[in-house]
């Protein structure tokens, strides 16, 4: 009973998820007589698929081109990454092993400190950042976005991985200072070869909100540095016809899904917690 | 090898200015150099928090830590060159066997050569010389334990061998022999051990010294004999052997105990004393099966015995007062009745307040 229930469930929620992607996905194959005459839904047999929406957007049919838009994105989405992963999981060791505190705030108030600044409402901070990266000549650069997005990742590392290493036994680390070690050696030797399902969740999260970040980008990039989301939502704004659209969209979530792929398997190998003991 | 001295340390984990709460009540004692000491006592009395301070995994609160003759308080753990096992087996476990037992060494920056070497020695002595390319998170308990001695002895030049209770998550039937190989491991060389557990037989085969502990205070230290003939509180009477000392309340008048009818003589001399009562113990070891009436013998009640395999224990009532006797398996068991027991003059030992009234 519970089986069918689960499996009734999970029918219905993939459908809910599916629907509207492999909607997309097939329109974005579709001829305009296939759009514009009703719907239609199967291919070769309700119409003929075409290349034409994704001609239009990778350069080819010379309407647009995703492609540089596409490298913009992955550079400022992998170094920003790597920025947050890099200091944040110092960050988040150290606040996991020592303890800090300037009068009655401890190390609680400082992970609030970090998490706070991901419920700011991101409006709030358009201003002060293009007044900053105008300041520092950064402005529509690839590096004045990945400085802005780190401050938005860093939280989101930071506060995973605490919870991470506070997991992992702080017996593991004493004993490697007690073995000679100081404690950066000490994290570096023995704490971060036992965290990759830590760093790969954080990765991963880091990953997807770098990607989807379309409000900063629009606000400090203008004509040098377009990222993927821009470029999408600039198709959208012309008179660009639905498979092109609908092309660009799958487009963009492609290489997430195909890191949802890779990931997935580096998570059910690795086992997430208790990886020690 | 060094001496481990500890001047007035206590420790409090939040700061509570009352003393009587602090984790560790302020301290001062003197561990030998090459000697092997048992720290024992009940769960949260303290055990652990005094090798950390050793081996500065915690600052104490107050006090100082000195090892021979070097304050180190405020060194940091590396640099004191302290060995420990904690009671759950820490290992890499991204590591094989080779470079865990490698890691102290990789640390101190040895030459490969020679850590391949030394590595290779230890591994033979601790046993695993056959399993050193193995992933070492693939390991038994015991094994683990044994890896995780082995990165302790690992650096010839060690201050002292800290272990807390590194049996306690052994299987039963490997205790025995995990406890038997460390025994062996570390008795050859001249290394000061300080060795925590509640297993006070554990602690007998281990130690030249025992240090019992109680609510954050060292009780009494001795060697296991000490312990055991001399307990100097009613709470190490308690604590050291199996089953407790025998305590009862008695009179004293004209320098005797009186219990009931009876006069007892006592190793202490009572005739000083201005006490009307006092507390008297007597290991049930030393309580004697006697044929007849004599010194220092009562008439008690004998109401059945427990079997302990190798030794059996009798119970018998008093004035209301339970007191045991511990005979060998030999022993041929008296009928349930009266009985007469012979309490020897030098092992009935007085208390007062808990405290051992000399
Ligand atoms: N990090 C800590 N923070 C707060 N209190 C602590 C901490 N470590 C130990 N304590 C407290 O200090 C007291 C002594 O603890 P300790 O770990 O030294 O006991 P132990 O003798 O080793 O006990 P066990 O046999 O259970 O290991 C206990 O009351 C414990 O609750
Ligand atoms: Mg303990």
């Amino acid at each position: 009973m519970s089986r069918i229930f689960k499996y009734s469930f999970i029918f219905i929620w993939s459908a809910f998820v599916l629907t509207p992607l492999s909607w997309a996905l097939v329109t974005s194959f579709k001829p305009p007589a296939a759009v514009n005459n009703g719907a239609t839904f199967i291919p070769w047999l309700q119409f003929q698929p075409t290349l034409d929406g994704w001609k239009d957007i990778t350069g080819i049919s010379g309407y647009a081109n995703l492609f540089p838009p596409l490298i913009n994105s992955a550079t400022v989405t992998f170094f920003a990454t790597l920025v947050s992963l890099t200091f944040g999981c110092m960050a988040a060791y150290g606040l996991s092993r020592f303890s800090y505190g300037w009068k009655h705030y401890k190390n609680p108030d400082i992970i609030f400190f970090f998490i706070s600044q991901r419920i700011m409402p991101p409006a709030v901070l358009a201003v002060p950042f293009f007044i900053l990266l105008k300041t520092l000549h950064l402005l529509d650069t690839k590096l004045g976005l990945v400085l802005v997005l780190t401050s938005g990742l860093m939280p989101i590392v930071v506060w995973l991985l605490v919870d991470f290493f506070n997991q992992l036994p702080k017996e593991i680390d004493e004993m490697a200072m007690l073995e000679g070690c100081n404690p950066f050696e000490a994290f570096v030797r023995t704490i971060l070869p036992l965290s990759k399902p830590g760093l790969t969740v954080a990765g991963m999260f880091s990953i997807i909100f770098g990607w989807n970040d379309l409000f900063f980008a629009l606000v400090l990039t203008f004509t040098n540095v377009q990222t993927l989301p821009v470029a999408v939502v600039a198709l959208n704004g012309t008179v660009t016809p639905f498979w092109t659209l609908c092309a660009s969209a799958i487009f963009s979530i492609l290489p997430l899904i195909g890191l949802a792929f890779v990931v997935e398997r580096f998570l059910s190998k690795g086992g997430f917690a208790g990886a020690v003991r | 090898m060094a001496k481990i001295t500890f001047t007035d340390i206590g420790q409090t984990y939040d700061k509570d200015p009352n003393q009587e709460t602090w984790a560790l009540k302020p301290m001062s004692m003197t561990l030998e150099s090459g000697r092997s000491y048992a720290l024992v006592g009940p769960s949260g009395c303290g055990k652990t928090t005094i090798l950390n301070i050793i081996s500065g995994i915690i600052n104490p609160f107050q006090g100082k830590v000195f090892l021979d003759e070097n304050d180190v308080t405020k060194l940091p753990t590396a640099k004191r060159n302290v060995a420990l096992v904690f009671q759950f087996p820490t290992i890499y476990k991204s590591m094989t066997v080779e470079q865990n037992l490698a890691f102290p060494l990789v640390c101190r920056k040895w030459e490969p050569a020679k850590i391949k070497q030394r590595v290779g020695d230890i591994a033979e002595q601790i046993g695993i010389s056959h399993k050193l390319n193995r992933s070492a998170s693939k390991l038994g308990a015991d094994e683990k334990q044994l890896i995780s001695l082995g990165r302790g002895l690992v650096r010839d030049d060690v201050t002292a061998l800290l272990m807390d209770e590194p049996l306690t998550v052994i299987d039963p039937q490997l205790k025995f022999e995990l406890r038997k190989k460390i025994k062996q491991i570390i008795e050859g060389k001249d290394i000061t051990v300080v060795y925590v557990t509640h297993d006070q037989y554990e602690a007998m085969t281990f130690a030249d010294e025992l240090l019992v502990m109680s609510l954050g205070k060292l009780v009494q230290r001795g060697t296991p004999e000490d312990l055991f003939e001399r307990p100097n509180s009613k709470y190490v009477g308690n604590f050291i052997g199996s089953p407790a000392m025998n305590f009862f309340k008695a009179e004293v008048v004209d320098g005797f105990a009186q219990i009931g009818d009876y006069r007892l003589n006592t190793a202490v001399n009572l005739k000083k004393l201005s006490d009307r009562y006092l507390e008297f113990g007597i290991r049930p070891e030393h309580v004697r099966v006697q044929g007849g009436p004599g010194d220092n013998v009562l008439t008690v009640d004998f109401i059945g015995f427990d079997d302990l395999g190798s030794t059996r224990v009798l119970n018998c009532l008093f004035a209301g007062e339970l007191i045991k006797v511990k005979v060998p398996r030999s022993f041929e068991m008296p009928e349930q009745g009266l009985i007469d027991i012979k309490l020897p003059k030098d092992n009935l030992l007085a208390y007062r307040d808990g405290l051992q009234v000399l």
